[in-house]
């Protein structure tokens, strides 16, 4: 002990033991690992043409994982499920199978993480969030979850007035049920891209699924899968407006629009009589030509697709002109969005702006072709 | 006027040295206090300065626990351990200037890596976030301060070694060895898979256990004898104390592993060397507290002596419910929960801080002359004491909830397992404001003994010396 040189020799003796098991041994055992196939054959090689795992993720999830290295997630998620007798994991429904040294092989960085403030996301990509889903969540996720403690990272998003089809809708959890739409940048969807590559749902040699007599579903993940199904082709939001829209359409009684007794419910109209909505040059044109015409109607000659029709369109609605801004903005909606129509929807503050700007007009005074094609001051 | 005894001519080389470090400890223990309280604050209520992305809770924990184990920790180490060597080397501190810059070099690096985390340039690896640009200069500042300790150590008038020297060289000689290996290891010729998290999860807590730890058991196996006046009771065991934690402490910090996609032995040997700790926990704990209670009061009038032995209190505590908690029954419910917290915090609060606190209080008026009013000092202690108690009790009772409910898979994650334990985040939010409060205390109290008039300081500091 008395001798420095003997005593720095006897201490990294004891350290470079541990580090012989843990760094040189470690490596020696497992620093080797390669994707493999599912099940070997007899002779314990990769059959023929076997699908490899892991496989690697796409670049853009790749670039997904750093952002979710730099903004820390991991200080709160673990991306690892536990051997079935050391934990929960696979009841509580994180994996079909615990984690293997395997499937990291392919990982940049590693981030199994040793807290769980939040759920494991080992297998987040298996779980059938839809990206809108995982939006919402990463943009606010008190929104979906009030009692999350995750941060909410409105860093990764640009607030839109005008939404299109692809913005994402967040309706706050408070009272005040405040909605926002949402453009994410392109990073918050590289993080998405790398969440939905997080799954571990391939069996390996050394590991197999486990069986559970009921795959138990959390409650809270009952509202996601019912989420994902509906948004395969749109997201929600925009489905509920597209749905309650085509009501709206189709009611011929107070409440509702009564639309398709004109212009059918093929969208097509009646030759002569009455114009198309489906692939409209009115319809898929300016939002607030046809918010003035859905509130005052319309009359005279009018041309659409190159065709001249001359008709009365009483305002819409029973009784005519009553229908509310979200009725509005929910049909125009749909007709934009049916047919292989495809356009941005119409907000219900989008309408309530254009007839705050018609506050003067007298009621039931319909608008002719002329007055809305030419530029008002 | 007679002359000065060899013990005044030592604490005068180390006054420059001890001063510098001791200052710049206090400002980083200030930032992880404040940055501290950002993140408990954040978990209170999420949207909390929520659009600052810099800010945000991943980025803001990190750096807490970067700025306070090598802000705090790395310049408390420097302060304490160089002039506990050189007071029992009876040697001067000499190269003060190289200590000085080298310490400014250390500094910079966190700063640096701090502002790097909080940019998004986060390694991902345990304690190593700081990006991979200031390691070098971190490993350089550190190896010219411990270079410079060992020129101490060499001119050492007594040949014996005792307790606190082989501990804190020993800490002093460890970290840049683990420093390199991790290095080598994550960055240089890069593993792949698990085998990185082994390796990083190995340095993270090898980092608590063979520099926090050591450097805080020397102070201790220093200060107690010296201030209570008597030899460290049955001081024969010391040394099989340190050898056993030389030996065990690197094997039995894996054991966090446990169920995870790593080779099932390396848990294995984690749990059985945790287990195994037991002997050098009770060591330290017979020579420091066999010593202690055989003269109590003093230790109680004693303040500095009063913060070492709640040091040396949570040391043995911690280290039994570490034990406790590494056996696999029991991890099956605490792993991956705030009981993390509850070790980290009561290792680098409740026992290497508190340590730190005491061996300042005792050297400083030796150092600057200047005595502390006890007033301040007892108010610094009380407060630490409330907000330590309070925060470990929090995690642990919340920890234990945590797992308890986190291992019913029919209870919904956010809105059952996680409300239930959001009431201990609230007291943890207010423990963390105590425990800034206390912490600015001693700053304060700090400075105005090595800056009792910042203005003039270079011209009173001369005065002294002529006289």
């Amino acid at each position: 002990m008395n001798n420095l040189a003997k005593f720095t020799i006897g201490i990294f003796f004891t350290l470079g033991m541990a580090w012989l098991a843990f760094v040189v041994g470690a490596r020696s055992q497992f620093g080797d690992l390669v994707p493999t196939s599912e099940v070997l054959d007899d002779d314990g090689l990769v059959p023929e043409d076997a699908e490899l795992f892991p496989v690697a993720i796409s670049g853009m999830a790749k670039q997904g994982a750093e952002e979710y290295a730099a903004l820390g997630c991991v200080t709160c998620h673990t991306q690892q499920v536990r051997r079935v007798e050391a934990g929960f994991d696979v009841e509580r429904g994180w994996g079909k199978r615990p984690s293997a040294p395997r499937d990291y092989v392919l990982q940049e960085h590693v981030l199994l993480g040793n807290s769980r403030i939040g759920p494991d996301l080992a297998n987040v990509g298996l779980r059938n969030y839809s990206d809108e889903w995982l939006h919402q969540h990463l943009f606010e996720p008190q929104s979906i979850f009030p009692s999350s403690l995750c941060p909410p990272s409105p860093f990764l998003y640009q607030q839109i007035d005008e939404p299109v089809i692809t913005d994402i809708k967040i309706v706050s959890n408070e009272v005040t049920k405040e909605t926002r739409y949402v453009r994410p940048t392109v990073r918050a969807n590289r993080l998405v891209a790398y969440l939905q590559a997080l799954k571990q749902d391939y069996e390996l040699p050394e590991v197999s699924f486990v069986e559970t007599e009921d795959v138990s579903v959390e409650e809270e993940d009952v509202v996601s899968t019912d989420v994902s199904t509906v948004s395969v082709s749109a997201p929600k939001w925009l489905q509920d407006q597209i749905d309650t829209g085509k009501e709206i359409y189709m009611k011929a009684s107070p409440g509702g629009g009564m639309c398709f007794a004109c212009h059918q419910q093929n969208g097509e109209g009646l030759a002569g009589q009455f114009p198309p909505l489906a692939g409209s040059d009115w319809v898929l044109g300016s939002k607030e030509r046809l918010i003035k015409i859905s509130m005052y109607g319309l009359m005279g000659e009018i041309e659409v697709n190159g065709v001249k029709y001359n008709n009365v369109m009483a305002p819409p609605g029973i009784p005519p002109g009553s229908l509310t801004d979200d009725q509005i903005a929910n049909v125009l909606t749909y007709i934009r969005n049916d047919w292989g129509n495809s356009a941005s929807a119409v907000s219900a503050e989008e309408v309530a702006t254009v007839r705050a700007s018609l506050k003067g007009r007298a009621p039931m005074q319909m608008f002719t072709s002329a007055e809305l094609t030419t530029p008002i001051q | 006027m007679p002359a000065d005894s060899p013990d005044k001519v030592i604490d005068r080389s180390a006054k420059l040295v001890f001063s510098f470090f001791l200052s710049s400890a206090g400002l980083w223990l200030l930032t992880a206090a404040l940055l501290a309280y950002v993140a408990a604050a954040k978990l209170t209520d999420p949207f909390f300065l929520a659009s600052y992305e810099f800010l945000t809770y991943g980025k803001i924990k990190v750096a807490q626990a970067n700025a306070f184990v090598y802000g705090w920790g790395g310049n408390s180490i420097f302060a304490v351990s160089l002039w506990i060597l050189a007071r029992l080397s009876q040697a001067e501190v000499r190269g003060s200037v190289f200590l000085v810059v080298a310490g400014v070099i250390w500094n910079l690096a966190i700063t640096f890596g701090l502002l790097g985390i909080m940019d998004g340039h986060m390694s991902g690896h345990e304690m190593l976030e700081m990006p991979t640009e200031v390691w070098p200069a971190m490993l350089i500042s550190y190896l010219i301060i411990t270079f410079l300790a060992l020129v101490i150590h060499r001119s050492r008038q007594v040949r014996e070694t005792i307790a606190p020297q082989w501990f804190i060289l020993a800490a002093l000689l460890w970290f840049p060895a683990l420093f390199l290996i991790a290095w080598n290891g994550l960055e240089i010729n890069p593993a792949r898979g698990t085998l990185q998290t082994v390796l990083s999860m190995w340095y993270g807590q090898s980092l608590v256990w063979l520099w926090l730890t050591p450097v805080a058991l020397g102070a201790a196996y220093y200060l107690i004898p010296a201030i209570l006046g008597r030899t460290i009771d049955k001081y024969y065991l010391a040394i099989f104390g340190f050898w056993c934690i030389a030996a065990l402490a690197p094997w039995s910090v894996v054991h966090h592993l446990e169920g995870g996609p790593v080779p099932m032995w390396i848990p294995a040997v984690g749990t059985v060397m945790s287990i195994a700790m037991v002997f050098p926990i009770a060591v330290a704990s017979t020579n420091f507290h066999a010593t202690a209670f055989l003269d109590i009061g003093k230790v109680w009038d004693s303040l500095p002596l009063r913060f070492v032995i709640f040091g040396t209190l949570s040391y043995t505590v911690s280290s039994y419910i570490g034990v406790v908690f590494s056996l696999p029954a029991v991890a099956k419910i605490t792993q991956f929960t705030i009981i993390n917290e509850f070790h980290f915090n009561q290792r680098v609060y409740g026992f290497f801080s508190m340590i730190i606190f005491g061996a300042v209080y005792f050297a400083l008026p030796r150092i600057t002359g200047r005595e502390i009013p006890k007033a301040a000092k007892s108010f610094h202690f009380w407060t630490s004491t409330l907000g330590v108690l309070m925060l470990l009790l929090a995690y642990l009772i919340g920890g234990l909830t945590h797992g308890v409910l986190a291992g019913q898979p029919s209870l919904p994650w956010s809105s059952s397992v996680i409300q239930s334990i959001q009431p201990y985040f609230l007291i943890t939010k207010f423990a963390f404001i105590i425990l800034a409060f206390s912490q600015f205390v001693f700053v304060v109290n700090v400075w105005r003994v090595i800056f009792p008039n910042p203005f003039v300081y270079f011209s009173a500091n001369n005065k002294e010396a002529s006289v």
